[in-house]
């Protein structure tokens, strides 16, 4: 394999495992941004829409298939089911502890994980769950690169949710809100805006976003388990950090940030291999020395 | 109203769980309490299970015969989770609970720093899974492993790729006590022999994607690659790297040997390797037990089954041979074990307290399913 085909591989490589990571990032970001809490069981939330998608493919590929035509229906049902979890966690788990202080909430993220992982691994027996699809490994050359349509579909599909989130977020009323809740719940409150509700269509968003890369993840590695969340949700969270916590592009850009570090440090020959990892968090540590604040996060102004 | 309904449904639940633990049937004083110590939760939970299984299974037939001596064996489980910690607060109970003995012990890096506990408390520890090399030092003298140790699985793999004419190879682990001991083993002892090893990888568990590794392998161009960590992430890697257009040799350590192994990575497992301790379908001495514990699980034994069912048989052995629960004297009883005859061979140990013969064998991947190996380089069965 010649140098330039090895980095260009290793760039689809990086851009393909950083959609992943971006659309995790997204969810943290968003609800990191609206009510300052590290939604901990936003990992499990991937795992359990990994589980929901997973369960609907299985009822519809008798008559739809296991190709595109059973798994975006699976995909959009999961997103529906895993939002509404996110709005119900929101409202059992969250919702009493909003005056609480910031470490209770995040304690209680903690036992939501907990709590979803542990049903899982309970309906599960704790077994690797196959994904199986229909998807072939049919695709096209770019240059060097063999890139399949499923790759295709799962960076397309990333983007378009992400645009479209964007859009929702700074164009549309609820959109508004939820961005003036980020500033000052309370001043909202007399406002009018109804405070509860915004947060709660910040969950469901969220959590669909987590279920759709979960559905995704599915169907691209085959593979699913009740643990699969815990990894990509520390990872997540480190890209939407990268990214500038609380932001939108901000989170997909250091999603796929992540995911290229990740790519070519596995190259670098001496570091790759057993110091990627080491490779990877040292670059965030350094990163956010020097930039604390992230990619796109605007510092912080306190006024007194 | 609806505060009424939840507190009768929270009531109800308790009452459910109360009733659950009763139906367990708490230990008599009198009874002979053993611990097993094997991960039921966490991402090993299902080898874990299937261990305590037969661990259980043993303990019911013993005390079907009228138990130890006349008194009945109690299996109290301690989760390890596969993780050091757990494992750690899991033995402490255990020894805290006045247990005889312990039997089980399937992740190396759980296992590990358990052995101090029981050996401060003079436990009685049959390992039936954990082979990593790394706990034969750390045993203060009270633990057996019945499980052939890494040593044994490195020669078994570097004597096959020899037979097969391989010249550079590529190990991946996932950097935990179990892996990361066999593939810095299987390099020295590669590297001892003026053979070369082109990339030797550590991901992360739980890492669902390997494209990155992939493509460096296909750069170094190895004619074998070993894994030697699990089998769900070693399938997504087979997976990956045949997808990613990798044709050479793939060998897998013997945490792999599970059929989930083709569901999970589908034809691509097809002519792979598989180094293993002797798993029940393997073993024609084994057709009772399989029987058996079919008839009671519904599922077939895993493959550290039998070596459970042999550990926890062994366990009850030493105590007879002792004369009752002194754990110095089981101690010494096990020690002087030989030839024990246990459904997966013979049990002897060495003067380090491991097996005192090798038990691996090697499968290939065939039709989506485990296959005995028997062609060049295989090891002789016993």
């Amino acid at each position: 394999m010649p140098l330039q085909e090895i980095l260009l591989q290793q760039l689809a490589n990086g851009l393909i495992l950083g959609s992943f990571y971006a659309l995790v990032a997204l969810g943290y970001s968003m609800v990191y941004g609206v009510i300052k809490l590290l939604n901990f069981a936003h990992g499990d939330l991937y795992m359990v829409g990994a589980f929901a998608g997973f369960g609907c493919l299985s009822l519809f590929s008798g008559w739809l298939g296991a190709g595109w035509a059973g798994i975006v229906p699976s995909i959009l049902l999961s997103m529906v089911a895993v939002g509404l979890l996110g709005v119900v966690i929101d409202r059992i788990a969250y919702r009493p502890l909003r005056e609480a202080p910031k470490l209770s909430v995040l304690i209680t993220a903690l036992a939501v994980s907990m709590v979803l992982e542990n049903t899982v691994l309970a309906f599960t027996g704790g077994q690797f769950t196959a994904f199986s699809t229909d998807l072939g490994f049919a695709g096209i050359d770019l240059g060097l690169v063999h890139v399949t349509y499923t790759q295709m579909v799962l960076v397309g599909t990333s983007i378009v949710l992400m645009v479209v989130l964007e859009l929702f977020v700074s164009r549309t009323r609820y959109g508004r809100a939820m961005r003036a809740i980020a500033i000052d719940p309370d001043a909202c409150r007399l406002m009018g805006i109804d405070v509860n509700r915004t947060i709660a269509l910040t969950f469901f968003i969220g959590s669909a976003l987590a279920a759709a890369s979960g559905v995704l993840a599915g169907v691209y590695y085959g593979s699913i388990n009740f643990f699969m969340g815990f990894l990509i949700g520390l990872k997540a969270f480190t890209a939407a950090v990268i990214g500038g916590i609380g932001n939108i592009p901000g989170a997909m850009l250091g999603g796929l940030l992540l995911g290229l570090l990740e790519a070519f440090g596995t190259q670098i020959p001496g570091i790759g291999g057993q110091w990627k990892d080491v490779f990877v968090f040292a670059f965030l540590i350094l990163f956010l020395v020097f930039r604390p604040t992230g990619i796109l996060g605007k510092p912080e102004v306190e006024r007194m | 109203m609806s505060l009424g309904r939840t507190t009768r449904g929270v009531a109800a639940a308790v009452a459910a769980l109360a009733l659950g633990l009763a139906s367990s049937a708490p230990a008599r004083a009198a009874d002979i309490k053993i611990g097993a110590m094997v991960p039921t939760s966490g991402s090993e939970a299902p080898y874990g299970i299937d261990m305590l299984n037969a661990i259980r299974m043993a303990a019911d037939q013993i005390n079907a015969k009228g138990g130890v001596l006349g008194e009945k064996i109690s299996i109290i489980p301690g989760d390890d989770a596969c993780d050091p910690q757990a494992a750690v607060n899991a033995a402490s109970k255990l020894v805290s609970q006045g247990v005889t003995g312990v039997v089980g012990g399937y992740c190396s890096g759980a296992t590990l720093p358990t052995l101090k506990i029981y050996g401060d408390a003079h436990v009685p520890f049959v390992i039936t899974a954990s082979n990593s090399t790394a706990l034969i030092g750390a045993n203060p003298g009270n633990a057996f492993m019945i499980n052939s140790t890494g040593y044994d699985q490195v020669k078994t793999a570097v004597d096959l790729f020899k037979a097969k004419g391989i010249k550079t190879i590529a190990i991946i682990n996932e950097g935990d006590a179990y892996s990361a001991d066999l593939a810095k083993l299987t390099r020295a002892a590669w590297e001892k022999m003026g053979d070369k090893v082109v990339d030797y990888e550590v991901v992360s568990k739980g890492e669902q994607d390997f494209s990155a590794v992939v493509t460096k392998i296909r750069a170094a161009k190895p004619d074998a690659v070993f894994w030697t960590a699990y089998y769900a992430d070693g399938a997504l890697l087979l997976k990956q790297l045949r997808q990613g257009g990798y044709t050479g040799m793939i060998a897998l350590g013997d945490g792999n040997n599970s059929p989930k192994l083709f569901q999970l990575a589908g034809p691509a497992a097809n002519g792979v390797y598989c180094f293993s301790n002797p798993t029940a379908n393997f073993l024609p001495s084994a057709k009772t037990f399989t029987e058996e514990y079919v008839k009671q699980f519904h599922q077939q034994p895993g493959p550290y089954s039998t070596l459970s069912y042999d550990g926890m048989m062994l366990m009850a052995h030493a105590i007879q041979v002792a004369g009752g629960p002194d754990k110095m004297k089981i101690i010494a009883a096990l020690k002087a074990t030989k030839d024990f005859k246990g459904v997966a061979g013979p049990i002897s140990f060495t003067p380090q307290n491991t097996l005192a013969r090798s038990n691996f064998v090697v499968l290939i991947g065939q039709g989506g399913k485990w296959a005995l190996y028997t062609g060049p380089g295989a090891p002789k069965m016993p």
